[in-house]
């Protein structure tokens, strides 16, 4: 990237992130529901995961030094607090499906030294191995750290005669240096597209699911095109009040007023997480149900 | 950079930072380049095979007995990934963890990829040939004494049909069929109760599902299958309520609605409690006779909350839930069976079942199979316990072992390693080498389950009758490696020639039988059309409603608990061998994604450990890591302690599949096998070993190491709202867009 | 640009020097229709200014696309199938080759199709070497390209596949004579394309990292 290049086209490379409407007109913008009600916490998502993107089974001792390289995890809480405050835990845990957001205002976009992270045309947040030098600034940056980088040359070792067999030709194997993370199975998306390009039209809803999605047993996770207003996630954002480049969202400004006045409304469960920060992201949780009955 | 002549790679390397521009590493194409790698092109593919798109073809998972049907992504004839098969009515295009995990099974570089034969002590590699001289030689002197066993773990499909045969043609005396896990109690009170072993339970129709350690979305018997029940249980218009009752937390029990910690081996007394406060209503006590209302009544709140350590205002809620949201559902898990009362705490849950009368709602009758002799055969540990013995006194001349490890699964007191040494001839099929196989004479290396042809019959079978196909994903890998299924039929030619010389092999043998079984799926195509649609589809599927299920007597001595307490004071505590979906019986161990896939509850990975409760802990002044030695009358193990909330205090947890000496550079001295410890503790009834009634004492060593896990420094949210719960009143489901669950 | 001089004067002195064009050379498209069996040696310019010459590079058999092409007028696309339908174009499935071969009395004794009826016999792949092989880490999809050119835009099916490979009709094997490099791929994505034959609407081939970097 040569500076008259970078100085030229400064405008376009440090535009102000959310766009409203930026995807009014676009063909695509991928995005994701995951039912926390409906996750049961097996893990079938993390290891379909392993399967379809070629991560490496790094080893205990680096899973100890925090090096695992699962682009999507379970993580288990135990409460919401700071503190357990019962004896035992009798509404169950808490599980939350964690992978890279797709933010729209992505916090690891802007501090790449080498411009190896963009926001796609369909909203995917790119990483590209190519262009990484491994500076690992991104992954200091990003707030949910779902961006995890390749400390050691794995394709020498993590696979022995024949397991590499198994390895997605549609994937790259990444060497020591790369950042990588969750890319919404974009091989796939690309696939998706092009054979429905050929047909002359865009791709169906339901046609094309990232392979966490599509291994979940319980259908807790959603995937589909935001900006095809007949697609099942588009609705499902809908019904849930929640709008790609708001915040805060009408609605918890709504329910904040209600709970201000004492009113117990019924509310629609759909946030993002660690919202606040303003990243934007593009995965809507639907929040946990226990009946208070019981 | 175009201007200047040199490249991005060629500017980091001489600016310095050299070590990254390996990211594109020497290994595989990182230029442009011409002549070095090779595009073969195919010689007569079918028409169907493009070159860069990927060809999906159905097969069956094999990884546990749900035999969810899958399909594989083939390119370039090779298997890349499985999914759910959506033909399939047991996994609806859906697919677990261990299924995943299938490719690295096959894919293994600890595979057996020729015969081995002991010489001198040690297994050294050999022919077929001679292999199979060796068997025929052992298998057909038949006029010489002692028995001929097959040991096998759970069966269903034409394997079965074949063994049988075998057995029936003098080629065999008999076979033994082993479930480390299994849940034979719970099949015999099914049988007395209901008569069938396996009543289908119908989540998704149920109001409440009062589960008593019943992992169904763990590891249950099809995980698969129930968690899209359970997800279309929540999604209800009145929504499913979860209550879950265990000594320690199941996957299962982390999604329920109340978890209940219990006393281990007192779910009966509960259920009992509980079946005492609904008889109070007419509406229940009306079908049960006076003999069972008159055993259930000194079963008071106050004795019940004694005895188990439960609440005892629970027992008048939880009646008054299951009375408002009916229909309910009563599970019995592992954990109430394991017992020597197993069978009294599994006939008092399902005496509960009966008195809310669910029998012909939420727990119905499968379909009659067309085809017995295909139906699945559950294992138990009371035909190992008998084979055991018998091989101790000598009387049996050789053991054939397929899908079996008894030198890992089998407590130590059964001394079974020592007395598989009394067997003259001892030989096993595997794909890899295992415990019990590196102990054999003969081991002969199979295709493995993706490059094999086969049937089988789901376990749980709650739409219809489904017969799952299993077909080769691939060529096999090794030239070496044969069918389990030609194996057996080259064995019966030998015993039974006429009747099996019609079939070249095992794929001739089960095309004629699928043909044949046309009738039974009322299927109008030619047969060779018929063949080709089977194998294409993944399953052979007829729709067959749910039959009436008729509750027989319960008598009070089914349901007759014992006097409680009576534990030595030496052994304080009672072990839990914790069973998990990934690691199962432990034969799913030597798959690196599922060691390095967290576990579910503690998030540990590569490893074992002991869940203490955090108060036990405290008592005993016991931190995170703290190396515990964990004693049973039978033997020790070691493993750090892990502090869980989700656990009876008295108890402590070690997870099952861990501590394998001789599987695979991923199993092989990782972590401990907390079955080796278990006490000879049986339950009354059926004979069955009581996987939960061993004590344990535990001592802290002054060792004290570092868990590998995934959770981060903290296991609560610390008020970030990662995951946030509402109340089920708080939220209108209907507002929901109505999804369609698969 | 005075600041790759500065850095990297080494570098600068490491680079070869590319040899002046020599007379008879053919490379390049829509040469004379003469067997294109040698070309300049590698790092010769070509006339469209990109560095590109790719070595010779040795086949099996030495097939004779100007005899198929040139001659007998089959279209690329009956060979190499896929092109329209899949990221990857196809080296031909041998059953493709004997289809005619096996009917084709004239040649049956010259060399080359020997070789090819002994694969048949044998049942053998034929062991090609690709000549056109991307790095692992580029996405490449024919498709795309055979839809957009030859038929959205309806071109001739020889002049869009030589866009990329060159005039291939007049070759025996193939042989690279295009940079095939990233710069290359995008100065084309870069041009104003028709949608159609027959519309004015333009648009440039995608510019966005994932398109092509898998």
């Amino acid at each position: 990237m040569s500076f008259d290049n970078l100085s030229s086209n400064w405008s376009k490379l440090r535009v102000k992130r959310p766009q409203p409407d930026q995807y009014k007109d676009a063909p695509y913008k991928w995005a994701m529901v995951i039912d926390l009600d409906a996750c049961t916490g097996c893990n079938a998502c993390t290891t379909a995961c392993y399967a379809e993107n070629n991560l490496p089974v790094v080893g205990k001792e680096r899973f100890l030094a925090g090096q695992a390289m699962h682009w999507l995890r379970i993580e288990r809480y135990w409460g919401e607090g700071e503190e357990l405050t019962q004896e035992f835990p009798e509404q169950g845990a808490e599980f939350l499906p964690m992978m890279c957001q797709q933010c729209e205002s992505a916090p690891c976009e802007i501090v790449c030294p080498v411009g190896a992270t963009h926001h796609t045309p369909d909203g995917l947040n790119s990483q590209v191995y190519n262009r990484c030098i491994g500076s690992r600034y991104c992954s200091a940056n990003c707030p949910y750290k779902v961006r995890y980088f390749n400390w050691f040359d794995y394709p020498t070792n993590a696979w022995p005669s024949p397991l590499e067999q198994q390895l997605n030709p549609d994937v790259t194997v990444r060497s020591k240096g790369v950042m990588e993370k969750c890319t919404f199975c974009v091989q796939r998306l690309t696939e998706a597209k092009s054979k429905a390009r050929t047909e002359g039209r865009i791709v169906n809803d339901g046609e094309v699911l990232t392979a966490c999605a599509q291994a979940c047993p319980s259908s807790a996770i959603h995937f589909g095109n935001l900006a095809d207003s007949s697609s099942k996630v588009a609705k499902m954002w809908n019904a849930q009040q929640v709008e790609l480049s708001a915040y805060p969202q009408k609605k918890d400004e709504q329910r904040e007023k209600d709970e201000q006045l004492g009113k117990n409304e019924e509310v629609v469960r759909g946030y993002r997480i660690l919202e606040d920060l303003r990243t934007y992201p593009s995965v809507v949780y639907l929040e946990r149900i226990r009946s208070a009955e019981v | 950079m175009s201007g200047s002549g040199v490249n991005r790679r060629d500017f980091l390397q001489i600016v310095g930072l050299g070590g990254t521009a390996m990211a594109l590493s020497a290994c595989g194409n990182t230029s442009i380049e011409s002549g070095v790698e090779l595009v073969q092109s195919y010689v007569q593919p079918e028409n169907f095979v493009v070159p860069g798109v990927g060809v999906y073809y159905a097969s069956t998972c094999l990884q546990c007995a749900s035999a969810c049907g899958i399909m594989g992504r083939v390119r370039e004839g090779r298997i890349l990934k499985l999914e759910g098969n959506p033909n399939s009515t047991i996994s609806g295009g859906k697919i677990c963890g261990l299924g995943q995990a299938a490719v690295q099974q096959h894919y293994s570089p600890d595979r057996l990829t020729t015969p081995m034969i002991r010489e001198n002590g040690s297994l050294k590699p050999a022919t077929w040939d001679k292999a199979m001289a060796l068997l025929n030689a052992t298998l057909t002197s038949a006029d010489a004494p002692g028995r001929r066993v097959w040991l096998t773990g759970p069966t269903s499909g034409h394997h079965q049909v074949l063994l049988r045969s075998l057995i029936d043609a003098g080629g065999a005396t008999d076979t033994v069929v082993y479930d480390a896990l299994s849940t034979a109690v719970e099949a015999s009170v099914n049988r007395k109760l209901f008569g069938v072993d396996h009543p289908v339970t119908v989540i998704e129709k149920a109001g409440l599902v009062l589960s008593f350690g019943n992992d169904f979305l763990g590891a249950g018997e099809s995980p698969v299958a129930a968690a899209r029940q359970y997800a279309r249980f929540r999604k209800a218009a009145r929504r499913g309520i979860l209550v879950q009752i265990e000594p320690k937390m199941t996957l299962t029990g982390a999604n329920a609605d109340r978890w209940v910690p219990i006393k281990p081996g007192t779910e009966g007394v509960f259920a009992l409690g509980l079946a005492r406060e609904l008889l109070q209503r007419k509406e229940y006590s009306g079908g049960i006779s006076p003999a069972l209302i008159a055993a259930v009544e000194p079963y008071t709140q106050v004795e019940v909350s004694r005895i188990t350590g439960v609440r005892g205002d629970l027992i008048p809620h939880l009646a008054g839930m299951l009375w408002e949201h009916a229909p309910s559902l009563v599970l019995a898990g592992r954990y109430p069976q394991g017992h020597a009362h197993g069978s009294r705490n599994t006939a008092a849950i399902a005496l509960l079942n009966v008195v809310l009368q669910n029998q012909g709602k939420t727990l119905l009758r499968a379909a009659d199979l067309p085809f017995p002799q295909l139906a699945p055969t559950a294992g138990d540990f009371k035909s190992l316990a008998e084979l055991n013995k018998a091989m101790a006194a000598g009387q049996v001349r050789s053991l054939l072992i397929h899908g079996s490890n008894p030198v890992y699964s089998a407590p130590d007191f059964l001394g079974f390693a020592a007395n598989l040494q009394k067997v003259a001839f001892k030989a096993a099929w595997v794909t890899e080498l295992d415990e019990t196989a590196a102990q054999c004479d003969l081991v002969l290396p199979l295709l493995s389950p993706l490059e094999d042809f086969g049937t089988h019959i789901p376990l749980n079978q709650s739409d219809g009758i489904e017969l799952s196909m299993q077909q080769p994903l691939m060529q096999k890998l090794y030239p070496e490696t044969r069918s389990f299924g030609d194996v057996l039929l080259d064995l019966l030619k030998k015993t039974k020639p006429d009747s099996y010389k019609a079939f070249p092999d095992y794929y001739g043998y089960l095309k004629t039988a699928i043909i044949n079984a046309k009738p039974a799926f009322s299927a109008q195509a030619e047969d060779e059309a018929f063949w080709e649609e089977t194998l294409s589809a993944g399953v052979l599927h007829r729709a067959a409603p749910l039959l009436p299920l008729s509750a027989m007597e319960i008598t009070p001595a089914m349901i007759e608990q014992p006097a409680p307490g009576g534990y030595e004071a030496k052994y304080p505590f009672s072990l839990i061998p914790a069973v998990s979906a990934s690691m199962r019986d432990g034969r799913p161990a030597n798959l690196a994604w599922l060691q390095e896939s967290p576990d579910t509850l503690t998030t540990v990975v590569w490893d074992s450990w002991a869940e203490l409760h955090p108060s036990t802990a405290k008592a005993m002044d016991v931190r995170e890591g703290d190396v515990l030695l964990i004693e049973s009358a039978q033997g020790s193990i070691r493993a750090k302690a892990y502090l869980m909330p989700g656990i009876h205090p008295g108890s402590v947890a070690v997870p099952v599949g861990q501590g394998h000496d001789a599987y695979g550079r991923y199993a092989t001295h990782i972590g401990v096998n907390p079955l080796k410890i278990l006490d000879p503790i049986f339950d009354q009834d059926t004979g069955e070993l009581a996987l939960y009634a061993t004590r344990v004492a535990i001592t802290k060593t002054d060792r004290n190491e570092r868990f590998t896990k995934d959770e981060g420094a903290t296991n609560l949210q610390q008020g970030r709202k990662l995951v946030a719960t509402l109340a089920a009143d708080q939220v209108d489901l209907s507002k929901e867009m109505p999804f369609v669950i698969r | 640009m005075w600041y790759p001089l500065l850095v990297f004067p080494l570098a600068l002195a490491g680079m070869s020097i590319a040899e002046p064009l020599q007379k008879g050379d053919h490379f390049g498209t829509f040469g004379p229709h003469e067997p294109f069996k040698q070309g300049g040696p590698i790092g010769s310019q070509t006339p469209d200014g990109f560095n590109a010459l790719g070595p010779v590079v040795e086949q099996p058999i030495e097939f004779p696309h100007y005899i198929h092409v040139e001659k007998m007028g089959i279209d690329c696309l009956y060979c190499h199938t896929y092109a329209r339908r899949s990221a990857v174009s196809g080296i031909p499935r041998l059953s493709k080759c004997i289809g005619c071969h096996q009917s084709i009395e004239s040649v049956k004794d010259k060399p080359r199709i020997k070789m090819l009826l002994d694969y048949w016999d044998k049942k053998q792949a034929i062991p090609w070497k690709k000549v056109h092989d991307e790095p692992d880490f580029v996405r490449f999809n024919h498709e795309r390209h055979i839809q957009r050119f030859i038929f959205q835009q309806e071109r001739p099916t020889r002049e869009a596949c030589g866009y990329c490979h060159g005039d291939v009709g007049n070759m025996t094997t193939a042989r690279r004579v295009k940079a095939l490099s990233m710069g290359w791929c995008i100065s084309c994505h870069q041009k104003d394309h028709k949608l159609n034959a027959v519309s004015d609407e333009t648009s440039h081939g995608p510019n966005d990292c994932w398109q092509c970097h898998k």
